[in-house]
């Protein structure tokens, strides 16, 4: 098994190809390369979503966490250095569940569990957390593109 | 469920084909079968027939009667 590391916003950058405005995660904290991942999001009203979801009850639009919690889970991967900096697509995002309100000034807590990655394919399952209370969860599949592309059947 | 109904059930499931569709699908045939359609089947494939398959079968899997032949490799008969 890999040992853990930790990422700041500079290794996270270097790791994948999300930016600002759409770099949902601050910080991963733990991640043991092919197997898990926790990462960290502190959300502040500077936030582009806030002043449009609402203007007077702004909350974190479920779209938001379900990409907060991708960008964590891509990390399990993404950390393995034969697949560092590769972009990702969505394939599904199934059984998500909305349990709690996230407003400015809290911070969501991720983690991210990987059950399968097999020729760029990425199967696993997210929950999240804010102060100790759940948040939101669910399972992923995400492809790796250019990974899918080696095995791609000749024309 | 005999070997050869359980290689059309998991194109039926995979791809979401009708049967009577099967015996001419080819990759890119139908929409489902991209490239990430090619490895959701390729790996309901060795979860149905407990196999792993070499990337060039899984590179030459371009059709479902190819197929056929690519699986007797591993000793699935159908």
């Amino acid at each position: 098994m890999n040992a853990p590391l930790r990422l700041d916003i500079n290794g996270l950058i270097a790791h994948q190809r999300n930016r600002y405005p759409v770099l949902l995660v601050d910080q991963i904290t733990e991640v043991v390369p092919g197997v898990r991942a926790t990462g960290r999001k502190c959300f502040t009203y500077n936030e582009w979503f806030f002043p449009g979801h609402f203007d007077d009850e702004p909350n974190v639009p479920g779209f938001v966490q379900i990409e907060c919690l991708t960008q964590t889970f891509i990390m399990t991967f993404l950390c393995l250095p034969e697949y560092k900096g590769m972009k990702t697509n969505f394939v599904s995002a199934d059984k998500f569940r909305f349990r709690r309100k996230i407003v400015p000034g809290e911070t969501l807590l991720i983690d991210a569990t990987l059950q399968s990655f097999k020729r760029g394919l990425a199967i696993g399952t997210v929950s999240s957390s804010v102060d100790g209370e759940p948040a939101c969860s669910g399972e992923l599949v995400v492809a790796v593109p250019e990974v899918l592309s080696r095995f791609k059947p000749k024309a | 469920m005999n070997n050869l109904e359980k290689y059309d059930a998991t194109f039926v499931d995979t791809l979401m084909v009708g049967r009577d569709a099967l015996a001419a699908l080819k990759y890119q045939d139908v929409e489902a079968w991209d490239s990430v359609g090619h490895m959701q089947l390729m790996n309901a494939l060795e979860e149905a027939f407990g196999i792993e398959m070499d990337i060039d079968d899984i590179i030459a899997f371009s059709g479902h009667e190819a197929g056929k032949g690519i699986l007797a490799k591993y000793g699935v008969q159908l």
